[in-house]
């Protein structure tokens, strides 16, 4: 390659640009001009402060360093926090300090350096390293103490770990916080002082109660020694109130008075399955079991309260754990709040195998009654538009602006009680009792005509409705009565075929009469259709007859049916007591003269006198089979 | 007046304790979700609520102050129309943790619009409200979007004022319930930090 070529550097002579203005020029022509302002070229001192202000002293010294001794790092350090404290006292502050410092050095070394070359006041001996005599045999021994103690050590914890994993690994859940944690999410808990209290009240769901539910959760103190059967048992206890403990129930019963008139019969009877809770129970249980109690409590002391509040014309009586009220003449309802502590262990045995006549359906819908009371405590209809006020009804809300009558609002504060609640549908359970009892007893009795009832699924706690069919036996399809039943509070109301509605009261005799008319109806409306079938002539028919002896109950309805060809008459009378009976006319032929005067033989006939048919002497199984054969056989007679 | 409208209206709540704020849009379903989880019946999804509010004033020589009655009906149940006079607001000392103003709420017929104006009523400004509704015993809490109308009286055409929901949480009171206060500090604070329920001077605001 060729020689180099010298380049020669230097700065540039011109200044850095500063900003460039456009100015009007000074002759004022409306002509502009462009001017560069420089920047001013740096003096020397100034060039000097700006390059030392770029070095950085702290990196060279590392470097250089290498192995710093401590004291040296000390004063790096000391000197770093004087120039982070003060970084911009002065631009030569770090550099003097430094050089400062190098100095004390320096002077240190020095004067070593003299007391070393000049032993006159002071010599540098060298330190004589004390040489311990020592005994193998005696570090033997305590070596091995020492590693004796070390692997006891090592020993002991291991047992200790092997032990907590094998408890980790055979019972997974009884660490205590991983309990607490599993019983914060199903219950409300809270950390007062040292303790841990938890609620297990219903107020939080809308109950009004008094009494509190505060129950306070304990650590197990479990004794290692007692493991051998605490493979359910958990870490964690809870401790209940004490009026809480134990198994509540409340029981409904639905009583005819003559059998039972003691009002203490009720006092007592704990059925033996229910007995205390075992005091290892496990906590979820035992909490459940201990908010039944006080749920129990709660639907009682309403149902007392409004026992004694209310105002209705038969007195309710609560006798101690026991409410009695009638329900109708005859018929008691008692509640009775059965509650075992669970501690009198000596608890004699039930007097008598329990009877289980209480009322499961009245039962539950008391609590469900008191579920409904919460929940309408706490659900607030939603307030349109937001600004209105909560808690209040829309209707209420818009009972101002439509003018709404005092009797209007009066009536929207009216709201049932629990006990008037309960009492109707006791009520409606007795009389749909009574009702079926009554329909199956003719059910079961009747072979002539048929009854047949259908209950409707659909129904509620206050209202059910039961269609009854009465047919004859063979003639299904062609004859047929059926009236509908709808059961009320304390009336069933009863619409017939026709249309007709009748209320009946709760008195089970009413229904009776009831249906025993409607069955001598039927038999009525089978003749009909029988004597449209054979072609018999209807000639009169009467669903109330005036004559003839009077029926228990109900009015007897007749019919009167005419042959094909004139010359044959029956009368059928049907009443609710006296039965069917069937009169034949009989004709004036038997035992006296043929009246020459009558052109025609049917003529005969008029005014005979009626003779009864004994129709038990017929073949067949049911009237209509046999008012058939009758009706066939005076046909076949007359030919 | 009758003594026993006296008696009535000692009793009525006049006093509203109001805590303010406001959220993004973005951050509306986790303040819900809070909101559903502080808040009675929460296994019910929460309440929605539109309403229309037209603020009517009086502007007269002889009132210094105009006086101005809002009123609101919801959209959703058209027959509840609502009249509502809100005080002057008292931002009280610090120890008072929220603002109280005194209020006076009727319930309406529809035809109070027309009443307002044969009375010299003249309507100011009105807007749409749309949101969620809470309530946490007596405490209301709405988490509300405010709309624009577009056109005057006609609810259908409306165009958001802000990309943001307003929070308030209010209480009705008589006087003298300091201690609602006291809860209603409490359940704000359960609130931080995705909403920040405060005392907002309106004052400062109109002078903004």
């Amino acid at each position: 390659m060729a020689a180099g070529v010298n380049v020669c550097v230097e700065a540039l002579i011109e200044n850095k640009i500063q900003e460039v203005r456009v100015v009007e020029k000074q002759e004022g022509n409306n002509e502009q001009e462009i001017q560069e302002i420089y920047v001013q070229p740096l003096s020397l001192s100034e060039n000097l402060s700006k390059l030392a202000s770029k070095i950085d002293f702290y990196k060279d010294e590392s470097d250089e360093k290498g192995k710093p001794t401590s004291e040296g790092e000390k004063e790096t350090e000391e000197d770093k926090t004087v120039a982070t404290f003060q970084p911009s006292l002065w631009p030569w502050d770090s550099v003097r300090n430094k050089l400062k410092s190098a100095h004390t050095e320096i002077s240190v070394l020095l004067d070593v350096l003299n007391i070393a070359k000049e032993p006159r006041y002071m010599v540098l001996d060298q330190v004589q390293q004390t040489q311990t005599e020592s005994k193998p045999t005696l570090q033997l021994l305590s070596k091995k103490r020492a590693l004796m103690s070390a692997a006891n050590l090592l020993m002991s914890g291991s047992e200790r770990l092997r032990k907590s994993q094998a408890e980790t690994s055979s019972k997974p859940k009884t660490d205590f916080h991983i309990e607490l944690l599993i019983l914060r999410q199903k219950w409300r808990l809270k950390k007062a002082g040292n303790t841990i209290l938890g609620d297990l009240s219903y107020k939080s769901a809308g109950s009004r109660y008094w009494q509190g539910g505060t129950f306070e959760v304990i650590k197990a103190s479990s004794l290692p020694g007692e493991s051998t059967d605490n493979t359910n048992k958990s870490s964690l206890e809870v401790v209940v109130p004490s009026d809480l403990e134990g198994v509540a129930y409340i029981q409904v019963e639905i009583k005819s008075v003559p059998d039972s008139m003691d009002l203490m019969s009720a006092m007592l009877k704990m059925p033996s399955g229910l007995g205390p809770v075992p005091t290892e129970a496990y906590w979820q249980q035992k909490l459940e079991v201990a908010q039944n109690v006080l749920f129990c409590k709660e639907i009682f002391a309403q149902l007392a309260r409004e026992a004694v509040q209310s105002k209705s014309s038969i007195p309710h009586i609560v006798v101690g754990n026991q409410i009695i009220t009638n329900v109708f003449p005859g018929i008691q309802l008692s509640i009775v709040l059965c509650h075992s502590s669970g501690k009198d262990k000596d608890k004699k045995p039930p007097l008598s195998p329990h009877k289980l006549d209480h009322n499961h359906v009245l039962e539950h819908s008391l609590h469900q009654l008191l579920r409904e009371l919460h929940h309408k405590n706490v659900h607030f209809p939603p307030p349109h538009p937001v600004t209105a006020m909560i808690g209040v009804s829309k209707k209420r809300r818009l009972a101002g602006s439509t003018a709404m009558s005092k009797r209007e609002l009066l009536e929207m504060t009216e709201s049932e009680s629990l006990l008037d609640q309960i009492i109707k549908q006791t009520k409606h359970n007795v009389l749909r009792l009574r009702t079926m009892q009554t329909i199956d007893g003719f059910a079961a009795n009747l072979s002539d005509p048929q009854l047949a009832a259908h209950w409707s699924c659909i129904n509620n706690s206050l209202e059910a409705s039961c269609r009854v069919i009465i047919t004859s036996q063979g003639y299904d399809l062609r004859a047929w009565h059926s009236f509908v039943l709808q059961i009320g509070v304390d009336t069933i109301k009863v619409i017939t075929r026709e249309g007709k509605v009748f209320i009946l009261s709760y008195e089970q005799q009413e229904l009776q009469d009831f249906i025993m008319w409607q069955i001598s109806q039927h038999q009525i409306s089978v003749s009909q259709n029988l004597a449209r079938l054979m072609g018999w002539n209807i000639l009169s028919t009467s669903t109330a007859v005036g004559v003839g002896e009077l029926e228990s109950s109900g009015t007897a309805s007749s019919i009167v049916l005419a042959s094909p060809n004139h010359d044959r008459i029956i009368a059928i009378k049907s009443g609710p007591s006296s039965g069917v009976k069937i009169y034949l006319q009989s004709s004036q032929t038997n035992g006296s003269k043929i009246r020459s005067i009558l052109k025609d033989s049917k003529w005969q006939h008029v005014g005979g006198e009626f003779q009864e048919v004994d129709i038990s002497k017929f073949d067949g199984r049911t009237f209509a089979s046999k008012l058939e054969i009758l009706m066939a056989v005076l046909v076949k007679s007359n030919r | 007046m009758d003594s026993q409208l006296q008696q009535a209206l000692k009793l009525a709540p006049l006093h509203e304790y109001l805590l303010q704020g406001s959220i993004i849009d973005n951050s509306l379903d986790v303040l819900i979700h809070r909101l559903r989880g502080l808040c009675d019946n929460s296994e019910n999804l929460p309440e929605k609520f539109q309403d229309h509010e037209m603020v009517f004033t009086m502007k007269n020589t002889s009132i210094p102050q105009p006086v101005y009655f809002r009123v609101r009906h919801s959209l959703m149940h058209p027959e509840c129309w609502h009249l509502r006079y809100v005080g002057q607001i008292e931002m009280g000392d610090k120890n008072r943790h929220t603002l109280v103003r005194s209020c006076i709420d009727v319930s309406t017929s529809d035809n109070v619009v027309q009443f307002l104006n044969e009375m010299g009523f003249r309507l100011d400004h009105e807007f749409v409200v749309k949101g969620y509704y809470f309530h946490k015993g007596r405490m209301k809490v709405t988490v509300s979007k405010l709309f624009r109308m577009l056109q005057p009286g006609s609810t259908e055409n409306i165009e958001s004022i802000s990309n943001s929901y307003l929070v308030e949480l209010s209480v009705m009171a008589t006087t003298g319930q300091d201690s609602v206060a006291e809860d209603m500090k409490n359940f704000s604070e359960q609130l931080k930090p995705l909403v920040q329920l405060e005392k907002i001077d309106h004052r400062r605001l109109q002078v903004m």
